[in-house]
């Protein structure tokens, strides 16, 4: 997998290359994945204070010490009492069969913990991506380069929706759309009605950033002439930025959306706090808390297979909007 | 120290602040019909990562799920509920239990005696170490005599037993669904009580619906038959301020925890209840084995130095009460109300145990000093749903007032990671930190207060103060013959606590419910504070 | 962009907002540097005869519920929320730089295994770097600092990594090394200066986002500690309150969101004034 932020320019395309390269990233790929879910088994072994007197803690509600005899059946029945390298390479031959550990708190398998709240988070961050694009480039379209007065509300309104804290905008809307106007649920749970908000508490900043990138680069392309040859051949204004310079400026967005598709995934735990839906940011969040090392892991494994996927969408998505990058 | 264990009988526990105004009461009192079924929509706070446990929050959900032998009414006093009768033999080493006949979990095992000491020996083997460390180290055996005789013997007597097994953690489960993996045995234990559970939706709510056949409940319940409505969702809504707003926008019937800043509204609007808890309260453990408080008058000082009840007023805005009494609540039965107006706030008083321990120079930025080492205190706190931001409030506040003697207090929030992981729990790691521990009895003492040796460790002593005088005191209450005279020895105990100041008074550990208008019957159960639904249904 | 155009461009960006910018961070300046100019109070002196006052003339932005004056807390919590800002953009651009010059120059196998460890890095949640960090060393201002630097760190590394790439195709690198430059001569004297340009202005932009992530953090319980009146903070600890004294959340809110905005603006406008000069 590439991390492309420009594509990479390979300079004489050959069929045989290509699918050489895609091999290699899948492999790649698989590679990363591994190490990021490894990386994540270790460092939380870094965390002080050991597993079994948290899980014991955690069922009882206290905090205190216990002694090796109290300690000894947690660390036999979780298998704590084995050496470390065993344990990691017990997690790590169980990845590639597709098994991601048992949950130390709930007791269930990783995948089934997931599985349940992975849909709610790919609804949201898909839906937060796709309304923050429709702002962004609808809100650059209508306001670049027009009067000053109308590009200076543009460019104001992205900084300033780029700078609004999550928690803040997402209880700003909970308290004016749902608890004085009553137009969407408090409790949005997974109803389309109830996802909203929650969207928009993700979609608004992130239109912001998407806004900033798309305007640059937007008035750049505008500078070029290129457009001016288009103009000089009688094209209206509105088809030469939707025709020609709309194509060339979302190319920083895109590269930005596959970062963001990744940061929102697990990020979007304050929007599923606020207002109370399910997801894998407060099941992280959560697990942090606890010490579930297999359910922890097993979250940033998927995070990164989402970032992986979206970056080689990414990638696609450059040769579309962009014909000239496609093989130069 | 453990979150949210239970509760106790002695005066008011339960304060029904309100019921006023309309729909209150029962059928067709205040007007409206009463219905038969109905969902109630509950907005509780934290989802437990499994519904049978030794947490509070397991045993909130598990109380509607499993029966347990007997129960606790608002008095105090034991009520039968799987049991009918008991029987303590004179030495008080045997309690004889006779149950109720015919009794069927919810998968059709029978609820008979060998069931309930099977529970018994599943508690005592690890499967809910909160239900063994009540009843340790006095539970000896149960077994049953014949299917409706259980015979329950201790080691030594202990007289709180009935009151400690009327919690929640004590709930019977079949043992039949006890042999199934853990994963199920989490997700879906299986009782004889008024709901089971039907879905878990994870990060959202638990959907319980009603046992049609059940046939044992407690003799405190408001109505006798299986549950009204048919079902109760028990969402997880951990934002205080859309938990409460879902109650004005009916998305929700009922909710947990009002939060204090609403309260006020919550009163005029609702049907608002308060819980009490019993055990031990809020209040701050004092290192006694390390650092500045190993000196007695230090802790006293510490203690007279700052206006606690100004500020447990302030930060909780007159909702949650003040608790002088450092080892025992207000609602426990055998409180004793005379020690917790010591060490009111008197600041001379502090500085004079100060100058007299030593403490007469003061630093640059005023605090004491004492051969070149200043006066600081290092408190630690498990922030987040132990200790919220109004309980951080009342620390800031003081902080200031300890700050004008001479105290330097830092400040350290633990994130639940740390607490969990027992990263501030060794006696080198603090020197004052505040905790609640909830138990229906005074035996929470023993507990808390058992003092920590090498041959049998306490890890809940987070004073690590050992006093032979205390302990002796603490067990014969526990041993005693009746409750008065248990009630003495307990009474003497927390004199010596407060005399001794190992912890200081913070506030009662207190929760709310607040219900829609046209919701009734709804009641918190005594020994812990649950919410109970098996007798609560609408109005039209 | 023309040469002829750069004059009216410069002149554009001069305009009221730029002022208003200017001004804003000159406030914020003060009350990092010299606080009590600002105020006279002090921000953690608790008053239990006042507390949750709405604002008023002696007290703009109102009292919390220890008594505390608001706008005194925000005037000192600035310090403490710049040094956040600061240290994490600080850190997270030294990182940035040093793995994107790296992944954008490197070769051959040395180019694969660092793209390889890159991609790890990128694919890692930010959010869970942050909290295992805190998880770690506990939550205080050096760690919220380091973690809000780590966390955004992967996300600076791609534009610098990108903007290397783009630079190291343009004609006049491709024209110095056909000239028979070494390598690093190159990189020093072209590659360096022409891929940092965009960064200085991306700083800026930083120090605001670092403000605004750090108060994500102190709403997971994970920010710095108490009486501290970092504005993060002060968001957590109004947010029950916003039913029914709104203004402890609203203004701590709308001053994080005023100075990232100044902060943008400025650093936007130098963006433009680089770009510009460049071409």
């Amino acid at each position: 997998m590439t991390t492309a932020v420009l594509p990479r320019a390979l300079s004489v395309p050959s069929w045989v290359r290509t699918a050489r390269g895609a091999l290699l990233k899948i492999a790649t790929a698989a590679i990363v994945l591994v190490a990021a879910a490894s990386i994540t088994f270790f460092a939380q072994l870094l965390v002080p204070g050991d597993r079994a007197t948290a899980i014991l803690n955690q069922q009882t509600g206290r905090a205190q010490q216990y002694t090796t005899a109290e300690l000894a059946p947690v660390n036999a029945q979780f298998g704590f009492d084995r050496p470390l390298i065993s344990q990691y390479l017990d997690y790590v031959t169980g990845l590639f069969r597709g098994d991601l550990g048992t949950s130390y708190t709930q007791h269930r398998p990783v995948t089934e913990i997931i599985g349940d709240q992975i849909g709610p988070s790919l609804v949201l961050t898909a839906a937060a991506l796709v309304t923050a694009w429709v702002l962004a480039v609808g809100i650059t379209l209508l306001t670049v380069k027009r009067r000053r007065a109308v590009s200076a509300l543009g460019s104001t309104w992205e900084a300033l929706t780029a700078s609004l804290p999550p928690y803040w905008i997402g209880v700003v809307l909970l308290v004016v759309f749902a608890v004085q106007l009553r137009i969407f649920p408090v409790i949005g749970e997974t109803s389309a009605r109830g996802t909203v908000l929650p969207v928009l508490t993700l979609a608004i900043p992130l239109a912001g950033f998407l806004g900033q990138v798309t305007r640059d680069e937007f008035e750049k392309v505008l500078d070029q002439p290129f457009i001016t040859t288009a103009r000089t051949r009688g094209m209206s204004d509105t088809a030469v930025r939707l025709r020609h310079a709309l194509r060339h400026s979302v190319v920083p967005a895109i590269t930005l959306s596959g970062w963001a598709l990744g940061a929102l995934l697990s990020g979007a735990v304050i929007a599923e706090n606020v207002f109370g839906r399910p997801g894998i940011g407060q099941v992280l969040v959560t697990a942090v808390n606890t010490r579930d090392v297999p359910t922890v892991s097993g979250i940033v494994l998927v995070v990164a297979g989402v970032y992986v996927i979206a970056n080689l969408v990414v990638d696609l998505a450059y040769t579309v909007v962009d014909p000239r990058l496609r093989a130069s | 120290m453990r979150i949210r264990h239970v509760v106790a009988a002695a005066s008011g526990a339960l304060l029904v602040a309100s019921l006023a105004a309309c729909g209150g009461g029962a059928a067709a009192s205040g007007g409206g019909e009463k219905v038969q079924g109905g969902t109630i929509v509950y907005g509780h706070e934290q989802e437990p990562p499994c519904i049978f446990g030794g947490w509070v929050q397991q045993a909130y959900i598990s109380r509607n799920i499993l029966d347990s032998v007997v129960t606790m009414a608002d008095d105090g006093s034991i009520k039968p509920w799987l049991a009918t009768a008991w029987k303590i033999s004179d030495d008080g080493l045997t309690y004889t239990f006779t149950l109720k006949p015919g009794v069927k979990f919810t998968d059709g095992t029978a609820l008979d005696a060998q069931a309930v000491a099977d529970n018994f020996a599943y508690w005592e083997k690890g499967g809910n170490s909160t239900a063994k460390v009540s009843i340790d180290p006095y539970f000896k055996a149960a077994r049953a005599i014949d299917a409706t005789h259980l015979e329950v013997t201790l080691n030594k007597p202990y007289l709180p037993l009935l009151q400690m097994i009327s919690q929640a953690y004590f709930g019977i489960q079949s043992p039949t669904a006890l042999k199934r993996s853990d994963q199920l045995n989490c997700e879906d234990p299986i009782g004889s009580g008024a709901f089971k559970v039907q879905e878990w939706k994870h990060g959202q709510e638990v959907v319980l619906t009603k046992n049609p056949d059940y046939t044992s409940w407690p003799a405190t319940a408001k109505h006798e038959g299986p549950a009204i409505v048919d079902t109760v969702r028990w969402k997880f809504l951990n934002d205080a301020v859309s938990r409460y707003s879902s109650l004005a926008t009916g998305e929700t019937n009922v909710i947990y925890d009002v939060p204090t800043v609403n309260w006020k509204d919550a009163k005029t609007k609702y049907d608002v209840q308060q819980y009490i808890t019993p055990g031990k309260p809020v209040s701050i453990y004092l290192n006694t084995v390390n650092g500045i408080f190993t000196d007695k008058s230090v802790r006293q000082a510490f203690a007279y130095g700052a206006d606690r009840k100004a500020a447990v007023e302030a930060a909780f805005h007159g909702v949650i009460p003040y608790e002088g009494n450092p080892s025992v609540s207000q609602s426990t039965p055998g409180y004793n109300a005379s020690v917790a107006g010591a060490y009111a706030f008197d600041q001379p008083k502090a500085n004079e145990l100060l100058d007299q321990a030593g403490w007469t120079t003061r630093d640059a930025a005023g605090y004491r000093t004492k051969d070149g080492k200043q006066l600081a205190v290092k408190f630690t706190y498990p922030a987040g749903s132990v200790f919220t931001t109004e309980g951080a409030t009342v620390l800031q506040i003081l902080q200031q007032q300890w700050k004008q003697v001479g105290f330097n207090v830092t400040l350290i929030p633990e994130t639940q990671a740390e607490t969990f992981a027992g990263k501030y729990s060794g006696p080198k790691a603090y020197d004052a930190q505040p905790w609640y521990w909830t138990s229906p009895s005074s035996a929470i003492l023993w507990i808390v207060w058992r003092p920590d040796t090498k041959e049998s460790p306490n890890g809940s002593n987070s004073a690590f103060y050992n006093n032979d005088q205390l302990s002796t005191v603490i067990q014969a209450g526990n041993s005693a013959a009746t409750t008065e005279e248990a009630n003495a020895k307990y009474a003497e105990a927390q004199q010596i606590i407060q005399d001794n100041a190992p912890a200081v008074g913070l506030y009662t550990q207190t929760t709310s419910i607040a219900s829609a208008r046209n919701l009734h019957d709804v009641w918190l159960e005594k020994s812990q504070g649950e919410p109970v639904f098996a007798d609560a249904y609408f109005t039209k | 962009m023309t040469a002829i155009a750069l004059p009216y461009r410069a002149a554009l960006r001069l305009r009221p907002a730029t002022v208003v910018s200017v001004l804003v961070v000159a406030v914020l300046v003060v009350a990092l540097i010299a606080p009590g100019l600002l105020t006279t109070r002090d921000p953690n002196a608790i008053d239990l005869q006042s507390t949750l006052l709405s604002p008023s003339w002696s007290h703009w932005f109102g009292t919390d519920d220890a008594g505390r004056d608001l706008y005194t807390r925000v005037v000192y919590g600035t310090r403490e929320s710049f040094g956040i800002g600061l240290g994490a953009t600080a850190l997270a651009m030294v990182i940035a730089i040093v793995l994107g010059f790296v992944a954008g120059l490197a070769r051959g196998f040395v180019d694969t295994v660092l793209s390889r460890i890159l991609d790890v890095a990128f694919a890692f949640p930010v959010l869970l770097l942050a909290l295992l960090l805190i998880a770690i060393r506990g939550p205080s201002l050096g760690t919220v600092i380091v973690a809000v630097g780590i966390g955004s760190a992967p996300g600076y590394a791609r534009m610098v990594r990108g903007q290397v790439l783009h630079v190291r195709q343009a004609g006049y690198i491709q024209a110095s090394h056909a000239l028979g430059h070494t390598r690093w001569a190159v990189i020093r004297q072209h590659l360096f200066p022409n891929a940092m340009r965009p960064l200085v202005a991306m700083m800026t932009l930083g120090i605001g986002q670092s403000i605004v992530w750090a108060s994500g953090l102190a709403f997971l319980g994970l920010g710095v500690a108490p009486p501290s009146p970092e504005w993060g903070a002060l968001l957590d600890a109004g947010r029950a309150a916003i039913t029914t004294s709104p203004w402890l959340e609203i203004l701590p809110g709308l001053v994080i969101v005023v100075a990232t905005l100044a902060l943008t603006s400025l650093g936007r406008t130098l963006q433009h004034r680089l770009e510009g000069a460049a071409r």
